[in-house]
């Protein structure tokens, strides 16, 4: 069954208009919880009160204020809030193109995949296109009233659209102000840590890597439905020694 | 420097570099409260028992999981118990090449910062950065920050330790059911899309991006602030498919190469119904271009009136 689509506009290159449906690609699959009352596991709700009259609001009577200084809102109405999703409507131009390798991954925030609208041979050419010149599309892109800079680039036989961080939301290494140190690694040290990479070194596989947490949380779950009684039992913390030569020597002998 | 989020250590074979993870993204957003229209008041949640209909503390508050039907309730103590051994510890399972790993996997940035300034958590965070800086890849291993255990990512950047915390392979989905189709593009359609998208390719320079809606949420604010009338702008009509690929690949390419805008119709001259298309930064530019005066302060329609007029 085909997913449904979450929105539907064009994507440009030039004159080439592509006809576009969005899809989510990515689902958390965390595990949720109600929040129930301890006592008589009845369900949590939230209620609106205001703050002043200590009394119950309803949903009709909140407004969105931004505060402009301590206790000044400046309260903006529905439309107003639209106003700044600007005109662009549902097209994404691409204006731009960049090897998708230069994109540090700090950049990358939401993935979603491009799937064809009419028009399905324009679709075909654009990913062929974006897939031999090994290059990213850049363009901006407005969902739900906001508007994100994105990279279209092709994954396996889909479009992909990415949102991506603006520069000025990245924090750079500069910022953290790191002690150097007085004593630099020695040389030895590090064609160790080079052996040990080297040996560690294996081809991405993410089929190898499962949310064993979830997994706890779900069997925590089954067995606590079951009567069991869960033991509280304590964590124990790694030892770090301060011998650096000894603790590489080690980790390459046990391998 | 931002308030760590976790400590702990980052392990690597046997040797333990004590570290801080630290937010690598910032949140620019402008942010909104929930207010009482009536008096402008702050609007607080509060919880509510929906059995006793009272107020409730969150000391009362325990979690409930819908387990077929069955509500189980566990508390936050039996939950802790179940986290992995070595919680507070990043451990390094395997090196990968950086460029192997599909974007789509990673989810939010953080720093790793030596934790302590003792001789030996400095200089074994100074070799983790001297080793893994020069070989372009990226250590991965998983650990529990919360309530959650995550897959990540660690590399140098700007010669510090990056962590990315990453998708699990089941997070993301399957893209075989997308529709894609169409008739395999000509080896001619190819090669010129390829040789438009190269004229038209730069490096990545995200300087060169700015937060537009963030500036415009901004002047909207100050607009109302100022009792100013606020207008949505009309949006941009959408596209129709195109009809003849290569001849818009050949009137783009063209338009690249003189430097005219890319979207300008081969036909065009200032055709009021081909302006109407445009949104309002490129109608921007195209006023810049005839000298129109005073455009900056245009709406859109003042803009579409003034280029026809020339």
């Amino acid at each position: 069954m085909a997913p449904r689509s979450i929105w539907n506009g064009t994507i440009t290159f030039g004159l080439v208009n592509v006809p576009i449906k969005l899809y989510s690609a990515t689902e958390s699959k965390t595990v949720h919880f109600h929040e129930v009352h301890l006592r008589d596991g009845a369900q949590i709700e939230y209620r609106r009160f205001c703050s002043k009259e200590d009394k119950e609001v309803e949903y009709k009577d909140v407004v969105k204020g931004y505060e402009v200084s301590e206790g000044t809102y400046v309260v903006l109405e529905k439309d107003e809030v639209k106003a700044a999703a600007g005109d662009r409507g549902k097209v994404v131009h691409l204006t731009e193109f960049v090897p998708a390798a230069q994109i540090d991954p700090v950049f990358y925030e939401k993935t979603y995949y491009v799937g064809s609208g009419e028009a399905k041979d324009a679709y075909r050419l654009l990913h062929e296109a974006l897939r031999r010149s090994g290059r990213a599309g850049i363009g901006r892109f407005t969902f739900h009233d906001r508007e994100y800079l994105v990279a279209v680039r092709a994954l396996d036989d889909v479009l992909a659209l990415h949102t991506l961080r603006f520069h000025d939301e990245v924090v750079s290494g500069d910022e953290l102000e790191i002690e150097p140190g007085s004593r630099r690694p020695s040389r030895q040290e590090l064609q160790m840590a080079d052996r040990l990479i080297d040996a560690l070194q294996e081809d991405f596989d993410p089929s190898k890597y499962e949310d064993s947490y979830r997994e706890a949380v779900l069997d925590l779950i089954k067995r606590k439905g079951k009567g069991e009684e869960i033991d509280l039992a304590e964590q124990e913390e790694p030892a770090h020694g301060d011998d650096l030569m000894a603790a590489l020597e080690a980790s390459l002998g046990s391998r | 420097m931002a308030r760590p989020l976790w400590s702990g250590s980052l392990s690597f074979g046997l040797v333990n570099v004590p570290v801080q993870l630290v937010t690598a993204a910032r949140d620019l957003d402008f942010h909104f409260h929930e207010l009482h229209e009536k008096d402008n008041a702050r609007i607080e949640q509060r919880r509510f028992c929906t059995k006793e209909d009272e107020e409730v503390t969150w000391e009362e508050v325990a979690h409930s999981y819908d387990l077929d039907g069955k509500q189980v309730v566990v508390t936050d103590d039996e939950l802790g118990s179940v986290q992995p051994r070595k919680t507070r510890t990043i451990e390094v399972e395997a090196f990968v090449e950086l460029a192997d790993v599909e974007p789509i996997f990673f989810n939010h940035p953080y720093f790793l910062v030596p934790a302590g300034e003792s001789e030996g958590t400095l200089r074994a965070y100074r070799l983790l950065v001297d080793a893994m800086g020069k070989s372009g890849r990226a250590a991965l291993g998983r650990f529990v920050m919360r309530t959650k255990e995550y897959l990540a990512a660690v590399r140098v950047r700007d010669g510090a330790l990056t962590l990315t915390t990453m998708l699990f392979e089941d997070e993301v989905r399957p893209s075989s059911a997308i529709p894609t189709g169409g008739k395999k593009p000509s080896k001619k359609e190819v090669d010129q899309a390829v040789t438009l998208i190269e004229e038209l390719s730069t490096d990545w320079e995200p300087d060169r991006y700015e937060d537009c809606y963030r500036e415009r949420l901004r002047r909207v604010i100050e607009d109302k602030r100022k009792r100013r009338k606020i207008e949505p702008p009309e949006p941009e009509k959408q596209p129709s498919a195109t009809p003849d690929l290569m001849a818009a690949l050949e009137a783009t390419l063209a338009n690249a190469r003189a430097g005219r805008p890319i979207r300008e119709e081969p036909s065009s001259n200032g055709d009021r119904s081909e302006l109407e298309r445009l949104n309002k930064d490129d109608l921007g530019e195209r006023a810049k271009k005839a000298g129109i005066k005073g455009r900056t302060k245009m709406s859109k329609k003042e803009l579409i009136e003034a280029l026809s007029d020339g």
